[in-house]
């Protein structure tokens, strides 16, 4: 299959066998990777509070995610950079743990539901942006968003977990 | 001196054998669960923490101004620190003999202990003070990062130091 040969070539990278061998290397990318989150998921988190109406209330949507798109597509970046490296380290073995494979199906899903969003009532933002209180479908959004976030993480940790240690 | 340690050893040895750490430690599923709310709280507070230093440093969040942005996320931000606190304290008894000898977990706790402080008083006066200077601002926030960011590095170093405290549990 396509994907195992992708693997072994991932794995067999110098780069891949960098990552697996350096002492250093791992902790220090999965540092990154983890105080990354405080900024990926907690602004995450903050706008779905915000389509909840939970907080921020008196800033409207369009203004927090104009603040918090920049820093979350930044920290987005890091996230994605140094979970493939640590992917990278063995991927034969990441891919063979069930919480892995649920993680990308549950990011794959969080991202689908950040292009739906775009896609109806983002397109629409303008007509109820300046309302006391937001629309049932962009709370729909918030929950979904948090709901699969969280799995994300908690998948993150499930992976650790199975995994035998370095 | 000699007391204090005495005091938080028997403490860590109390923490051990209370219900928490039995409980914790037999269960195969309980650990990853609580460690799971540990970092749900962590990417909120620490998202919250970087908006307030942000604001601070002079990004603009909407019209409020850094005052309104910190009461406003306040109730958020302290409901975070406590589940930080309880999931922490659980995770800990699980293993708090072992820790207690730990340098990583130590430099976490001195740190959290000052940014506790921090962020009660001085980083708080500072947030709620519309007429301190640019200089002030950006110092009150560098010094809220940086002893957020120690915290964190001495979170992640307890998973690789290795400590000779497991002899001392013994004792």
């Amino acid at each position: 299959m396509i994907l195992d040969s992708t693997f072994v070539w991932l794995h067999d990278t110098s780069f891949g066998t960098l990552i697996r061998e350096s002492t250093w290397a791992e902790p220090i990318i999965e540092t990154i990777h983890v105080l990354t989150l405080t900024v990926f998921l907690g602004f995450v988190i903050l706008l779905d509070l915000r389509l909840l109406d939970l907080t921020l209330r008196r800033t409207p949507v369009s203004t927090v995610f104009r603040q918090l798109n920049p820093w979350l597509f930044g920290a987005f970046a890091i996230m994605l950079v140094t979970g493939l490296s640590l992917f990278a380290g063995d991927p034969v073995l990441f891919y063979g743990t069930i919480f892995f494979k649920l993680k990308m199906i549950m990011l794959l899903a969080a991202a689908l539901n950040v292009v739906v969003f775009n896609l109806t009532l983002g397109r629409r933002l303008v007509q109820w942006d300046g309302r006391p209180v937001t629309p049932a479908g962009a709370k729909v959004t918030g929950i979904l968003s948090l709901v699969l976030w969280i799995s994300v993480v908690a998948c993150g940790r499930g992976i650790a977990y199975v995994l035998p240690p370095p | 001196m000699h007391e204090l340690a005495t005091w938080t050893l028997e403490f860590c040895r109390w923490c051990n054998e209370s219900f928490f750490g039995h409980t914790i430690r037999d269960s195969a599923w309980l650990f990853p669960f609580i460690e799971v709310f540990h970092l749900l709280a962590l990417g909120l507070l620490g998202g919250i923490l970087v908006m307030l230093n942000l604001s601070l440093l002079g990004f603009r969040f909407g019209h409020a101004t850094t005052g309104e942005l910190a009461r406003e996320l306040r109730p958020w931000m302290l409901g975070c620190i406590l589940i930080m606190l309880l999931s922490g304290f659980l995770l800990f008894s699980t293993e708090a003999v072992k820790l207690y000898g730990n340098w990583a977990f130590q430099l976490k706790m001195i740190f959290l202990l000052l940014a506790l402080l921090y962020t009660a008083t001085l980083h708080r006066r500072v947030l709620e003070a519309p007429q301190a200077g640019a200089a002030l601002r950006a110092l009150t926030a560098g010094v809220s990062l940086l002893l957020w960011l120690g915290v964190g590095l001495g979170g992640r170093a307890i998973g690789y130091v290795t400590t000779a405290a497991s002899a001392v549990a013994g004792s």
